[in-house]
């Protein structure tokens, strides 16, 4: 995927990724480009002047959804005498575009020839890494007087990229040409709109006109401006707090996505740019950190992943009556099925959070309307809970593709092929289940109990729920106990044999309430101890095990979003201090990364590198990475919504100074909340 | 006119209510073209109350595709926002009355469903 140094901007799923000089000249290695509905629309777009390339004196990302690039001709030297400066300006919206400016500092008169190679090959999203041979469809270029046509057919699929210019250009079948004369210091400008289009029989774009998020440069300024003042306000007395807080609520803004099939409201998309679209597990569990500070994306992540709840059984897609979706894709591979994003709804971990977020955004919302909403999808989601998704027939939440060619092996959050393993290191057979869903489907029928006892008038229903929660409960902690770990297995095999390595997911389960309280204190001790916690934060997998490994995607890196839930996790059964390490830790990370935190980083000692060894990943911002700072200050706030009002029970570290949160909002109205650091983690540490 | 289509649109009809569409309401013609010739089935929902009729009347949701995609879409040959995605159906209007509807149509003719496990088979 893309080197750091490539610029991206986007708004919603239109994006450009390109070089440090506004270029796009996209390789399998730097999948550089315009984007938008899972479709490159431009695969190159290289700016010279006078058939020279030019040189980037700097850029500027002034917004997630514009840049600004300062160029002279020339390849880079040590000194640049540059007579010419060229600014490249650009946005995306609805369409991208860009404005060029070209200065003349000498004090000749010049004759400039500029150009703009401009080609497309359409590639759908899955296929940027790859060398893109055969594409099955045509490609085509035309020529009109004022514009150039670039564009896709495969039967009545038809994507384009119209380009236009407001100065007059000559256009030929790989770009346009501007020819102009600058006095001594005089300037010249042109607009370039490139449009982007998904063309259905008849002319008409598919997309109907309901974007909604991203329209005029103007709104999109405004939106923004808005959407911060209306987050709640962070100050600490060490400003890294609360820079990297603002960081995440801007990188929020820019995470929003707003489906079709939603009419212009917006969820979280998991990550920027490459998955800018619907994620069932990853929405969900972003809701879920940043619930205190902008509820309103779990109210529309609910409505739109209840809307789209599987119906029927299809092996391809994997739906099932009940699912919650896993991911949703518009381009060409989900078009013609050879991907199953149509979407597909291949995850066990989705649908019971979505019963989970309801409940707790209920908790803080007081939104009863959507609770009484969404009965049917939650008694839905119990069903496949209970009849579908217990492929072993023993009271737990099993997995196995149905969808062997293009289906995920591995349908947890951990979804690397090697993720799952053995204390040997070898890999259990299918179906699979793992402790972490069990832990999601037992908060889901106690949280399901609450909300049928309160809401739908249905006690017996709510008397039920609880029964299966408490016979779930007591058979996990029979069965998933590793006697002599002191610790859950990461997973069952199909004949009951324990996947018996010391893993993250652990803490997933205090998160859940699923641990037995006699055994929470052995939890808490794995989760802050030399095996599991690295000092910036836990590790997916302990060190010891065979497959563990510093950088080992889910095989002993740590993920942020993993371990905010960790922290989560030990505060629920009343472990403050152990939480506040992991916190204070994730914290610490994130300053590294400019309050940006990674998708995941290195499992290394925190004393061994000093700083926080960035994992070699796709995306950045990623959404749940976004979400972990949000919730570890909640769990270190001790925010909690109880019987109608917000209670705040801080356990800071003394190190975090003082921290207030203003204006939380919540069925409350807006509350405050203030804290001082007064915990001495060094203590705990000895 | 194909007879998965009759008889998903007379069933549809008969049922009258369909509790996947509870929350939806609005009318959606299907327009469906062949040659100089269109059928419509007009579906007017009113939160999950359903009935059908042949009427080509304005409606919030305008569906177009060939009579033959369309008896394959009711069989569960094809799928229905695949086909949207490709451009085989068109829609005008409010899209998402078609995203509902679409998960009305029947699921996967080859599709087995979740298989349970047994011990030593296969």
């Amino acid at each position: 995927m893309p080197p750091s140094h490539t610029v991206r901007i986007l708004d919603g799923n239109n994006f450009v990724v390109c070089e440090p000089t506004g270029d796009i000249e996209a390789t399998p290695t730097e999948p550089t480009g315009l984007f938008s509905i899972d479709t490159r629309f431009l695969s190159k777009w290289v700016l010279t002047v006078n058939g020279e390339r030019l040189n980037a004196l700097s850029y500027d990302d002034l917004q997630y959804y514009e840049s600004r690039f300062f160029l002279v001709p020339g390849l880079a030297t040590h000194y640049v005498d540059a007579k010419l400066s060229i600014i490249r300006e650009r946005a995306v919206g609805n369409s991208f575009r860009e404005h060029i400016t070209i200065l003349n500092h000498d004090e000749k008169a010049v004759d400039l020839e500029i150009r703009m190679d401009a080609g497309c090959d359409f590639a759908d999203l899955f296929e940027v890494k790859d060398e893109i041979l055969n594409k099955k469809g045509e490609i085509y270029a035309e020529v009109e007087a004022d514009r150039l046509r670039l564009g896709y057919r495969r039967g009545n699929f038809r994507r384009e990229t119209v380009i236009s210019s407001s100065e007059p250009a000559r256009y030929d079948r790989n770009g346009f040409v501007y020819s102009i004369h600058l006095e001594p210091n005089e300037q010249w400008d042109t607009g370039i709109d490139v449009q982007t289009l998904a063309i259905g029989p008849g002319g008409r774009d598919l997309r109907l006109g309901l974007r909604v998020h991203g329209s005029e440069r103007l709104t999109l300024q405004q939106d923004l401006e808005e959407w911060i003042a209306k987050a709640p306000k962070v100050n600490s007395e060490h400003d890294e707090v609360a820079a990297t807080y603002r960081k995440c609520i801007v990188d929020l803004a820019a995470l929003r996505f707003s489906p079709l099939s939603l009419g212009g409201q917006n969820i979280p998309a998991a990550g920027l740019p490459w998955f800018m679209t619907m994620f069932g597990r990853d929405s969900i569990l972003t809701c879920l950190q940043t619930l205190p500070f902008t509820p309103e994306l779990s109210a529309t992540t609910l409505r739109v992943l209840g809307s789209l709840q599987g119906t029927r059984f299809d092996d391809f897609r994997e739906e099932d009556p009940g699912r919650i979706l896993h991911e949703m894709r518009y381009g060409e591979t989900a078009a013609f099925e050879e991907q199953p994003h149509s979407p597909y709804y291949g995850s066990v971990d989705a649908t019971p959070l979505f019963v989970v977020l309801l409940d707790e955004y209920e908790q803080w919302s007081g939104d009863a309307a959507l609770v009484k909403e969404l009965e049917q999808e939650c008694r839905r989601a119990f069903r496949w809970i209970d009849d579908y998704a217990d492929l072993v027939g023993n009271g737990y939440i099993w997995y196995e593709r149905r969808n062997t060619e293009t289906g995920l092996e591995n349908q947890c959050w951990k979804d690397s092929w090697d993720s799952i393993s053995y204390r040997d290191g070898t890999l259990p057979p299918f179906p699979r289940a793992t402790c972490e869903v069990q832990g999601y489907a037992y908060d889901a029928k106690m949280r399901g109990a609450r909300l049928a006892r309160e809401f739908w008038d249905d006690p017996a229903y709510a008397d039920q729920l609880e029964r299966e929660a408490a016979a779930l409960k007591e058979r996990f902690n029979r069965d998933w106990w590793v006697e002599d770990g002191g610790y859950y297995a990461l997973a069952l095999d199909r004949d009951g044999r324990q996947c018996d390595v010391l893993s993250s997911n652990i803490g997933h389960l205090l998160w859940s309430g699923i641990v037995d309280e006699d055994r929470a204190e052995r939890i808490a001790e794995h989760l802050v101890g030399p095996r599991l916690f690295t000092g910036w934060g836990v590790r997916t997998l302990a060190e010891g095990e065979v497959r563990y490994n510093p950088i080992g995607y889910h095989n002993g890196t740590v993920w942020p979003f993993d371990s905010s839930f960790c922290a989560w996790g030990l505060r629920r059964y009343g472990f403050p201090e152990e939480a506040a390490m992991i916190a204070s830790g994730i914290l610490d990370a994130a300053w590294y990364f400019d309050g940006r935190l990674p998708e995941a980083f290195g499992g290394y000692p925190r004393e061994q590198t000093k700083f926080p060894v960035e994992y070699p990943t796709a995306c950045s911002p990623q959404a749940w990475s976004t979400g972990a700072p949000l919730l570890l200050l909640r769990t270190m706030l001790g925010l909690e919504p109880h019987e109608g009002h917000l209670a705040v029970e801080p356990r800071l570290p003394i190190g975090m100074g003082r921290i207030e949160v203003l204006d939380i909002p919540g069925r409350w109205g807006r509350v405050d909340a203030f804290a001082r650091g007064r915990l001495d983690l060094d203590q705990l540490a000895d | 006119m194909g007879d998965a289509t009759t008889r998903f649109f007379e069933d549809l009809d008969q049922r009258g209510y369909e509790p996947v569409l509870a929350k939806v309401s609005g009318a959606l013609r299907f327009d469906l073209h062949e040659g100089p010739q269109t059928l419509h089935w007009l579906v007017r929902i009113d939160r999950g109350n359903i009935k059908v009729s042949r009427e080509d009347m304005e409606a919030d949701t305008v569906v177009g595709t060939s009579p033959a995609l369309f008896e394959e879409l009711v069989s569960g040959r094809e799928n229905g926002l695949a086909a949207l995605l490709r451009g085989d159906m068109t829609v005008t209007g409010d899209g998402r009355l078609v995203v509902q509807m679409e998960r009305i149509f029947p699921g996967s003719a080859n599709s087995r469903g979740p298989q349970r496990y047994r011990k030593g088979v296969q």
